[in-house]
């Protein structure tokens, strides 16, 4: 599935991150937020000094939903997929699916980490 | 915050008409047809000539359907022949046209207020899935399969599984009691589908825990309702269906890093707002019109709301408490699970045809063995969660 057009202005540095296999968010220089989605400005206090972290890739599920219907026809051979947001543990909330896991065993809360893989132009962080 | 500044506007405007279209699967139609169809049906029901109409609010204009021409708002006023004062339309989903149209009409821009939503959804093959908005870019998105708005709110539904009990044994009884009101209704899409708890069970799961029959309906058609004082109002044709309390909340976060997805939602706020300007307490409510989107949707507002405590959704809803003969109606012309997805305007329209006793078979009261309704709570939300508007209604 050839996707591009994921790294925005904003993101560049984040998938400049995922290149190297290092998760990369914002942190304010002024009150030491780690801000997800990237932005220009600290949404707690506004300051646009800014420098960067690399997480160290684990977190929870914050919630979670299993794909049993494919809304687009790439994912017609990927049914049933999980698709959840993960609670990372310097605080953003970041999108992506979690792979090679038991549907059974999926909760809220349940630990997870990182792993890489190659999705069209980019690499990308998943969790299991 | 304290709401007494803004109870002055406590039953001073009025909802005054209200316009249908054919609705369900009605091929062949433009999504314009349905926005002139139902704007000038809401100016003859208010009993008005369309040049009265100062001010023109349209819902969200989505991608049109087919070669269309774009349904927005210069050109549904150019179809309705009319030259508004005002004129807006939203983009993504703020709700907010009552208290616009409010705040317009109090301000003195404009007398008479239009507001329709419409739509071919239907017919031109609309998913929903282009219209979800998110912080990350529509590739990152497509990338990861994440697909539109059913999974957006499953995912809210599961988080709250999570906080507190709830799930498809609450959700149910949401389905199952707003189908038996759909029942009463002949313009409903549901009819005559009677829907029990097997059928809902064993209905196909969209997203997990998402079922289908926990999804709202996809219509063609369109919804209107004309706003003006309660002054203008006692000289037209309709029952005084007042606003008593309007308020509203954006919580504004992505589902993909919202904190708030199992509440408190901003239904807690802007219910704290409307419940204040109208000076009233939850027990004033006789009947409730819900936006719907999804089940998980009626019991994260009600719950917000006060109705019930956190994980005592499935205690309020079950034997039939918001169905007809329940104490308390919710949703009762089958709503956007079960009657037509006109966005706001199904529940809020609802809410205006009961108070002034025009719902025959479904009316509230003797007819269906339930309260005679004075005050009907209606919602409305809007993108995944993130936009909440709350509207308190009440038979003058």
């Amino acid at each position: 599935m050839e996707i591009t057009g994921i790294v925005t202005a904003d993101t560049t540095f984040f998938w400049e991150g995922c290149s190297n296999h290092q998760l990369r968010f914002q942190k304010c220089d002024e009150c030491g937020y780690v801000r997800w989605p990237a932005s220009i400005i600290c949404p707690k206090c506004h300051s646009m000094k800014t420098n960067y972290i690399v997480s160290g890739g684990e977190g929870e599920i914050y919630s979670f939903v299993i794909y049993h219907v494919a809304f687009n026809s790439n994912f017609k051979n990927k049914v049933p997929y999980v698709v959840a947001v993960v609670r990372l543990e310097e605080g953003p909330h970041l999108l992506t699916n979690i792979v090679d896991c038991d549907f059974a065993k999926l909760k809220c809360g349940r630990k997870v980490k990182v792993v890489w893989r190659k999705i069209g132009e980019v690499t990308a962080p998943y969790f299991k | 915050m304290n709401y007494t500044r803004i109870r002055k506007l406590k039953d001073k405007y009025a909802i005054v008409g209200v316009g249908y279209t054919p609705q369900g699967k009605i091929p062949g139609r433009t999504a314009m047809s349905f926005y002139a169809e139902a704007g000038a049906n809401a100016i003859q029901d208010a009993g008005l000539k369309k040049d009265a109409i100062d001010a023109l609010i349209c819902y969200r204009q989505f991608p049109a359907a087919n070669d269309e021409p774009e349904a927005t708002p210069y050109l549904v006023a150019q179809h309705l022949g009319i030259t508004p004062a005002i004129l807006s339309q939203e983009s993504y989903c703020p709700r907010h046209q009552f208290i616009q149209a409010v705040s317009l009409l109090e301000a003195g821009f404009c007398n008479y207020v239009l507001i329709i939503y419409a739509d071919n959804a239907v017919s031109g093959k609309r998913m929903f899935i282009n219209e979800a908005t998110h912080s990350e870019s529509p590739a990152y998105n497509f990338a990861y399969g994440e697909f539109g708005f059913v999974a957006d709110y499953a995912m809210a539904a599961r988080r709250a599984m999570h906080q507190f009990k709830t799930g498809p044994d609450t959700w149910k009884e949401i389905a199952v009691n707003q189908r038996k009101w759909a029942n009463l209704n002949q313009i409903a899409a549901m009819h005559n589908k009677t829907l029990d708890y097997d059928q809902y069970i064993n209905s196909p799961y969209l997203a997990e825990p998402f079922r289908r029959l926990d999804a709202s309906l996809i219509s063609d058609g369109g919804r209107a309702c004309v706003v003006t004082s309660v002054e203008r109002a006692r000289d037209l044709r309709h029952p005084v269906v007042a606003i008593m309390g309007i308020g509203e909340a954006n919580p504004s976060v992505d589902i993909h890093q919202s904190a708030y997805m199992s509440g408190p939602t901003g239904a807690k706020k802007a219910s704290e707002m409307a419940f204040g300007m109208a000076d009233i307490k939850l027990d004033a409510i006789d009947a409730c019109e819900i936006y719907d989107c999804f089940t998980y949707t009626v019991e994260i507002t009600m719950q917000d709301y006060g109705f019930f405590n956190p994980g005592e959704g499935n205690e309020f809803f079950k034997d039939g408490k918001t169905a007809p003969g329940g104490k308390m109606p919710v949703n009762t012309s089958g709503g956007l699970l079960s009657e037509a997805y006109f966005m706001g305007l199904t529940p809020i329209t609802e809410g205006v045809m009961q108070l002034m006793e025009r719902c025959g078979e479904r009316q509230l009261g003797e007819k269906t063995g339930t309260n005679k309704p004075e005050i009907i709570l209606c919602s409305d939300n809007g993108g995944v969660l993130q936009t909440h508007s709350c509207l308190i209604l009440r038979r003058l």
